[in-house]
């Protein structure tokens, strides 16, 4: 009793300094290069801030951690947090580093996977998948969603007719597996009008209102973070590997190359060609209103309900 | 000078080298193949019995798992019963690792969403549980969904085993599951058997054809769960690295093996030349390959060709100086003999040369050489002899010009006394003796002169000239005109002609008083009369060659003041090196403007034009030139 006392103290004490619980929402991998990098070189540290990076476990998901309270910012995808406060889980995004769709459907060589009407496709267990979902009722292709936990051993085992894959990550593992990936049978969302902006860095409002400078000091250093690893790739990697072999994660160092290289390519805005690390309300409202119409939302979910313009 | 010996060495040794390249080329070619036969027959034997043994193996599990799923399908009211079954199978399995008897999400009513059976070997005592909750979603993972989907027993790609409840293996399992289907065939569960694969890891390591070979094993998805590169199991696939280096012959490898072909491939893998050998494992989809470098299966043939290469190399060497040795030695009579055959050549024929009785090629030779001196002193004696008479003969035949050349008239001025006569002749023999002739004499205030050319050459027309010659001088004297000499001169010499020699002859007489010209032509060259062919219109025959004759002859009236040239066809027919006659055209071309030109002056100067035009050639004929001109006083 006293022990849980006292470390209720320490950890409000800490807080009060502006220490804050970061916790990705997938385990440690290129993915979150530029947290690592904002860690290691010491960004949030010159912001200000402790930040403390902690992945989620199979027993305990990142938004686990944020209900309970033991981690104050994490990772999501734009659909993610929508439906999460659809949901009324009221979220806030303080960094935005997606600007494009990672995710593609890949079916077997030479099949079109528009052209799979109600195959099996595997979808994650652990959500990701929404845009698929809306593309599967809009265009009737009466998918049967076979979801998996974390890896692609059903398609390869042709348990499944075609995977959803994102494609700094699956993508790659399936080429891992020799699958042979060429135009026809690898369907990118991005290019068929779902271009919605992926990962960002959230906070619960409450948590957010109540800590506003170390939520703006995270988001900067953060943000530098990644600058750096653009600039920087081949040390950024290095860093990555440290987390991953800490972490004791089933990767290599050359999928994590190519996981680097395409999560920075996906931060550059197709249009204006820049790292903008910005909402963008387009994509937001084209998001919001694509899911209401599936009845993947309840109501819409507005771009002011994501963001907090003061910090930005 | 190249040396018979090393030329003959470097020869044999080169024919040797070509026939030991050929001969070793074909044996190392011809062993390379056997060796390497032999390596795929060993490695393939032992890639068998590998896969047939680990086949063993899977086959206890599936076995176990067989023995078991009737049991859960009959009991499937007994939900308690699963957590006996999964423990009876370790139990009765040692060497197993864990059983999940699990089943579909709210299958059993009284049992929640989750349902697994879940009994694992904890270093030897063996604990059950039920495994399934929010945070271990069993029906997400790849255990339980791949022989749903896929309606069939499954071996799964192996993997960490990680559970929320920390039931962690250290080692890489792999599980055999199977589907449960209650009595109306509807899916309700899966049964999973999992087994450590370090035993496995163990066995395919120790499998060693060859001192640096190694083995892997890839699944499904080209994972690598058998590897000497720890860092990459389950970590990397075998199409990793060609993620980012185009490497084909990786990728080749990778998607045969998944295809489950069995055979071989000649690869370079991390720089080395390499065999690998591979082999699908019966049903788990899971392929199995060794890899031998090339460098060692080939290793002990590559020294041996090595050790070949280089005693073969220095016995040619050893070959090359032993032959020229021997053939040196046995050159040695022949260096001999050229020498002697030197000496002989520089005329000691007296030499005597070596017999060291050997009776092959080279004692041949020495025979033959010694045959061929022989020849050569008595051929030199012949010779000697040849010589003293030709000398002999050459001295006659000089004595022999001398008489024939003083049998004409060769003091110039021909009359010293009278002006009114201005006459050179020349006559040139092509041999030492000559058939051409030429007189003239005054008598009566009478000039006879001739200038005749006997058929063929040499001493018979020499002589036939001196009898035509005396026979003139003796005819002329009688006073005859030039015809009636030529008549008589013509019987004479036609009489008893068995020889059937002939002779051309101009024949001329001239009043030296009243300058007429009385001549007869008798076949002979048409003089020039100041530089033009004279008008003679009969020719008549040559002297000698019938009998009884009468030759014409013609006259001029005044011959005074007027250039008479007469020759042999020594002059127009005269050959240069190229054949080339002097021809009658060059002949009236030089004369032309020499009408006043003294005779003593005009032969000489046309013999030197002969002589210019011949250009060192041999005279084809005889020449003789006379050249008159009367002078009116």
């Amino acid at each position: 009793m006293v022990l849980t006392l006292f470390m209720s103290i320490v950890a409000t004490s800490a807080n009060g300094q502006g220490r804050i619980v970061f916790t990705p929402q997938w385990t440690a991998q290129a993915q979150f290069a530029g947290y690592y990098v904002a860690q290691e070189k010491g960004f949030y540290r010159e912001a200000g801030i402790e930040v403390e990076i902690v992945h989620p476990s199979l027993t305990q998901s990142a938004m686990d951690r944020i209900h309970k309270g033991e981690s104050h910012a994490t990772t999501l995808q734009l659909c993610q947090a929508m439906e999460i406060i659809d949901d009324g889980v009221q979220m806030v995004n303080i960094l935005q580093t997606s600007m494009n769709n990672a995710m593609v459907i890949v079916s077997r060589r030479g099949v079109d996977p528009l052209t799979q009407k109600g195959a099996r496709v595997g979808i994650w267990s652990a959500g990701f998948g929404q845009l698929a979902i809306c593309m599967n009722i809009k265009d009737s292709l009466n998918y049967e969603w076979v979801p998996f936990a974390s890896n692609l051993n059903l398609f390869v085992a042709g348990a499944i007719d075609a995977t959803l894959a994102m494609s700094y990550n699956e993508y790659y593992q399936l080429k891992q597996t020799g699958m042979p990936m060429d135009e026809k049978n690898v369907y990118r969302f991005c290019d068929h009008g779902y271009n919605v902006q992926e990962d960002g860095v959230y906070m619960q409002r409450d948590y957010y209102l109540a800590h506003k400078n170390e939520a703006r000091k995270f988001a900067e250093a953060s943000r530098r973070g990644w600058e750096w690893a653009a600039a920087h790739p081949e040390e950024t990697l290095e860093i990555v590997m440290k987390y991953v072999n800490k972490n004791h994660i089933v990767t290599n160092r050359t999928l994590q190359r190519l996981m680097l290289a395409e999560v920075l390519r996906l931060q550059v805005d197709r249009e204006s060609g820049k790292r903008e690390f910005r909402l963008r309300p387009d994509m937001v409202e084209n998001a919001s209103r694509m899911m209401v119409e599936m009845k993947m939302l309840k109501n819409e979910v507005t771009y002011d309900q994501l963001t907090d313009e003061k910090i930005r | 000078m190249k040396r018979l010996d090393k030329k003959l060495s470097l020869w044999v040794v080169s024919f040797a080298t070509i026939i030991l390249v050929t001969s070793l080329g074909f044996m190392f070619g011809v062993s390379r193949k056997a060796i390497r036969q032999e390596a795929i027959n060993r490695a393939t034997d032992i890639l068998e019995n590998t896969t047939l043994r680990v086949n063993g193996i899977l086959d206890k599990v599936v076995v176990a798992a067989n023995n078991t799923d009737w049991l859960v399908v009959r009991h499937l009211d007994k939900p308690d019963s699963m957590f006996v079954y999964s423990r009876k199978i370790l139990e009765n399995n040692p060497n197993l690792n864990g059983c999940s008897i699990a089943f579909e999400p709210n299958y059993f009513k009284d049992k929640g969403r989750y349902f697994s059976a879940y009994s694992y070997n904890d270093n030897g005592t063996i604990l059950t549980t039920q495994e399934g909750n929010d945070h271990y979603q069993y029906f997400y993972l790849d255990w339980y969904q791949l022989c749903k989907l896929l309606d069939r027993p499954v071996w799964t790609e192996p993997f960490m085993d990680n559970n929320p409840d920390d039931i962690c293996s250290p080692d890489m399992i792999v599980s055999y599951c199977k589907p449960l289907k209650d009595r109306d065939s509807n899916y309700v569960g899966t049964i999973s058997v999992d087994l450590s694969l370090s035993w496995l890891s163990q066995m395919i390591s120790a499998v060693k054809p060859y001192p640096n070979s190694y083995s892997m094993m890839i699944g499904q998805g080209g994972t690598f769960f058998v590897h000497p590169d720890s860092t990459k199991l389950l970590y990397q696939s075998i199409f990793t690295e060609s993620l980012e280096h185009e490497d084909s012959a990786m990728v080749e490898l990778g998607h045969a093996m998944q295809r489950g072909d069995e055979g071989m491939r000649q690869m370079t893998i991390d720089g080395k030349a390499c065999y690998v050998f591979f082999k699908p494992l019966g049903e788990t989809g899971w392929s199995a390959a060794i890899v031998c470098l090339e460098s060692d299966i080939f290793g002990a043939f590559y020294r041996m060709r090595r050790t070949v290469v280089f005693t073969v190399l220095a016995a040619l060497l050893l070959m090359m100086m032993v032959c020229s040795r021997i053939i040196r030695r046995e050159l040695k009579p022949l260096t001999q003999l050229s020498k002697q055959a030197e000496t002989i050549a520089s005329g000691n024929f007296g030499v005597v040369l070596p017999d060291d009785g050997r009776r092959d090629e080279i004692g041949q030779l020495t025979q033959s050489f010694t045959n061929m001196q022989h020849s050569l002193v008595s051929y030199i004696d012949e010779l000697k002899q040849t010589t003293a008479q030709k000398a002999s003969i050459e001295s006659e035949l000089k004595v022999a010009r001398d008489i024939q050349m003083s049998m004409l008239p060769r003091v110039f001025p021909a009359f010293p006394n009278r002006r009114d006569i201005d006459l050179f002749a020349m006559m040139t023999p092509a041999k030492e003796v000559g058939g051409d002739l030429y007189d003239y004499f005054v008598q009566d205030e009478r000039l006879y002169l001739c200038v005749g050319d006997v058929s063929g050459k040499g001493i018979p027309a020499s002589l036939f000239m001196a009898v035509t010659r005396n026979l003139f001088r003796i005819v002329a004297q009688q006073g005859h005109t030039a015809a009636e000499i030529a008549t008589q001169l013509n019987n004479i010499l036609s009489h008893d002609n068995d020889q059937n020699m002939f002779v051309t002859m101009f024949i001329g007489c001239a009043d030296l008083r009243t300058g007429h010209f009385d001549y007869c032509n008798c076949g002979h060259n048409i003089p020039l009369l100041d530089g033009k062919f004279m008008d003679v219109r009969n020719t008549n025959f040559p002297l000698g060659v019938m009998e009884g004759v009468t030759f014409i002859g013609e006259s001029i009236d005044d011959i005074r003041d007027h250039q008479l040239l007469i020759y042999t066809d020594g002059l127009n027919e005269a050959e240069n090196q190229q054949h080339e006659l002097f021809g009658d055209d060059r002949l009236l071309d030089f004369i032309s403007d020499k009408q006043d030109v003294a005779a003593e002056k005009l032969i000489p100067m046309l013999h030197e034009v002969i002589e210019r035009h011949r250009n060192g050639a041999i005279p084809n004929d005889d020449l003789t030139m006379l050249c008159l001109k009367v002078i009116k006083l």
